[in-house]
């Protein structure tokens, strides 16, 4: 047993926190909100990702470069990064296109803008390449999600690539739902009510012991997820999934408190905590929710199982 | 995955590696073959109304002890294993998910052993272990007090001097197997609390009581647990000696502190969930006759137990690397606590209104009741235990019968998952004061 991710994942991480901190953190989010161009996006971010050497990094290498790749979507997660990092770092390794999950009925991603051709694919499995119409929504919730449209015909693509896709997008989820803990547990600590700071009161420690026991089982999830993907891929999509619903239900607990926390300041955009909370929605809602992503979950447990201590589904032949 | 796949040998070697390993794996496998053999279906635990199966899991110690798995966690330089933590963690796991077979003694071997190997002087080593490691005897826990319940180091009963030695008297309170155990850990009070400016938990000391001594009175409590479960012990001058403290007059805040921390990482509940939950979708027709809206919570539940499940893995890999954290326990105890009592509701509501026909598994027994009996006499004959799909031909067969029990009986337990070893709410104060990096006054 080894439950701790290997030493060079954890530097790598920590190195792209303090170079991404310093290029601006949570207000390149901010900044690149305000520009209708992509430049600071592709320009800015996008350069100093692969500077880090994120273009060199294939998660389905092996279990400690995925870990890298994990670390580096954690950290993109808690600073709101305005990049797609889970699509580039699964770009194709041949014709180098970004991939991401699309939902059935609507063909977009997240910073779709940025790139003229993606590899998408539906939930079903098929995959087409796809380019961007329009330009990003320019929301509050979904800011850089654009519209994206096939350019060819659907066709199978690689199980692996989905699984990942959703688990580093779960680890990229984490990221965000840790840092907004961390901003509750500091606000409560120096917003003084009633003569003594919020962290004095039960019923907000109450709350914080409970985001973290949420914030705590997904890190643990994302940790064990990566290793499934590796020891038993056949059964990957399962896992990914499942990982993917324990990820959605949590970041909308945890940031649900954590905005609570801050009050009104909660909803600001001077927070940082109202910035992740808007930039994770596109996360969370492509290429499904919470719902669709527990009745996918059904559908991947009755076919494949789910690994426990005892037998679990895996019914239907 | 874990205890299913032995054979995973290509991802020892990965930096994240979830796999027990070979000797824990074996562990695993054995424990198993050794439950089917031994323990009778619809065995619910010791603490039923049928004497036999307290017999049932008397003799199951005996066995586990022949073949040296009793201790298996244990320093060898006691005669234990040597364990990892990990064979630890499979024990854990295997024994819950099976209704722990090994009644109350799980009680004495998971820390009472421990406490004494830690804290005990030689005489009390050698007298108090060897029956332990032999599966022969039931020790119960003498902490909390009508007034004394989460605020542990309240407590009252107090030990006064009496020439050489000391008398304790005073009340506790939800004192698990008082009536079956043949030994008590016993908190008292030596002196004033607070006398001299001291904090309320010095001056807490404990005895190690043989439960027959005069002065011992023992009254059960009924309850939804069951009988056995909960009871008040009185203790009315009973005397005591000062070999029989254990870790010094005033140090027992420490034994207790050592006792809590290893029983809030010390019931792997996940597994029982699991257990049952493969157990109803095993049967022929249990996962397509759920309703879909029940299918979508199931699998719900799945995560929840793979995430508890996890949780209490961190707080093992603490204790592995000898920096167990109050807090990393604490996280773990909330979340496997919680699950418990969700998957005990989803269970509930798969098997509908049978849930209210009890946990009566409708054998019965055929054996003497035989509490003391010895690992030669005879158990009940009943079915042996099965993992198999059970089979279900209409109406309320056998083997239905076993698993609605078990659902049954499950779901009552449960109920006292967030209350027991320290309710949940002190769990989250100890999560939230180590986010806050705050000391406990």
């Amino acid at each position: 047993m080894n439950l701790e991710l290997p030493d060079e994942a954890v530097q790598f991480g920590a190195t792209a926190e303090k170079a991404l901190t310093a290029l601006g953190g949570v207000d390149l989010a901010r900044d690149a909100e305000r520009e209708r161009e992509p430049d600071i996006r592709l320009a800015k971010v996008g350069n100093a990702i692969d500077s880090l050497g994120a273009d060199q990094l294939d998660p389905r290498v092996d279990i400690e470069t995925a870990a890298a790749a994990g670390e580096l979507c954690r950290v993109a997660g808690r600073l709101a990064i305005p990049y797609p990092v889970v699509a580039v770092l699964l770009r194709d390794p041949v014709d180098l296109l970004p991939f991401a999950l699309v939902p059935d009925d609507r063909c977009r991603a997240d910073h779709g803008d940025l790139f003229s051709e993606w590899r998408v694919a539906a939930p079903g499995g098929q995959q087409a390449v796809a380019m961007p119409v329009g330009s990003r929504f320019g929301s509050k919730l979904g800011p850089f999600v654009t519209d994206l449209t096939p350019t060819g015909e659907w066709q199978g693509t690689a199980p692996g690539d989905v699984a990942l896709h959703l688990t580093l997008t779960s680890w990229r989820i984490l990221g965000t739902t840790e840092r907004s803990l961390e901003l509750a547990i500091d606000h409560v600590g120096e917003r003084v009510q009633f003569g003594q700071p919020l962290s004095a009161f039960q019923a907000v420690q109450f709350q914080l012991a409970d985001a973290a026991v949420g914030t705590d089982g997904l890190r643990e999830l994302c940790h064990f997820t990566l290793w499934r993907l590796f020891a038993d891929p056949d059964a990957g999509l399962a896992d990914a999934l499942a990982l993917r619903l324990h990820a959605v239900d949590t970041a909308r607990a945890v940031l649900r408190t954590s905005q609570q926390l801050h009050g009104a300041a909660g909803l600001c955009d001077e927070y940082d905590v109202s910035v992740l909370a808007r930039h994770v929605q596109p996360d969370l809602r492509l290429p499904f929710g919470s719902e669709r992503t527990s009745a996918e979950l059904v559908e991947a447990v009755s076919r494949l199982g789910f690994a426990s201590l005892f037998p679990q589904g895996g019914l239907d032949p | 995955m874990v205890g299913q796949r032995p054979d995973v040998a290509t991802a020892r070697d990965l930096a994240l590696d979830y796999d027990f390993g070979e000797r824990a794996s074996k562990l695993r496998s054995r424990l198993r073959e050794m439950i089917a053999a031994e323990i009778p279906a619809g065995y619910l635990g010791a603490f039923t109304d049928d004497p036999a199966d307290l017999h049932i899991a008397q003799h199951f110690c005996r066995r586990l002890a022949e073949e040296g798995l009793l201790t298996v966690s244990w320093p060898e330089e006691y005669g234990g294993g040597g364990g990892s933590v990990w064979e630890q963690t499979v024990v854990r796991e295997e024994m819950w998910s099976h209704h722990e077979p090994r009644g109350a003694q799980y009680m004495g071997l998971n820390w009472v052993g421990p406490a004494i190997m830690a804290f005990g002087t030689d005489a009390q080593k050698q007298r108090f272990l060897p029956p332990i490691a032999a599966g022969e005897v039931i020790w119960c826990q003498g902490f909390s007090e009508p007034d004394a319940g989460s605020d542990l180091a309240s407590l009252t009963t107090r030990a006064e001097p009496d020439g050489e030695g000391l008398r304790i008297t005073g009340q506790k309170i939800w004192t698990s197997y008082a009536e079956m155990a043949q030994w008590c850990v016993l908190a008292a009070r030596v002196g004033v609390p607070g006398a001299n400016g001291a904090k309320k938990h010095e001056g807490i000391t404990i005895f190690l009581v043989p439960m027959n001594r005069e002065g011992i009175t023992v009254r059960p409590i009924r309850s939804m647990l069951g009988p056995h479960h909960l009871n008040e012990c009185f203790f009315d001058s009973v005397p005591v000696e000062a070999d029989e403290v254990l870790g010094g007059v005033g140090q027992g805040w420490n034994v207790i502190r050592r006792a809590l921390a290893h029983e809030r990482v010390g019931i792997a509940r996940y597994a029982r969930c699991d257990r049952l939950m493969s157990q109803y979708t095993g049967k022929a027709d249990g996962w397509r006759a759920l309703p879909a809206g029940l299918r979508q919570q199931w699998v719900r539940a799945l995560v929840q137990i793979r995430v508890a499940r996890l949780l209490a893995y961190r707080a093992v890999a603490e204790q592995e690397a000898g920096q167990p954290r109050d807090a990393t326990a604490s996280v773990a105890r909330l979340a496997v606590t919680q699950c418990d009592q969700q998957v005990a509701e989803l269970l509930f509501q798969a098997i509908e209104d049978r849930s209210l026909e009890g946990s009566d598994t409708g054998v019965e027994s055929k054996a003497a009741p035989n509490p003391a009996g010895s690992s030669t006499a005879a158990i009940p004959e009943r079915p042996p235990f099965t993992d198999k799909p059970l089979s279900v031909k209409g109406g309320r067969q056998r083997s239905h019968a076993f698993l609605d029990g078990a659902i049954e009986d499950h779901w009552r337990y449960a109920q006292a998952a967030t209350v027991a070893a320290g309710t949940i709410e002190i769990q989250r104060m100890i999560v939230a004061r180590a986010l806050l990096g705050t000391r406990s006054s």
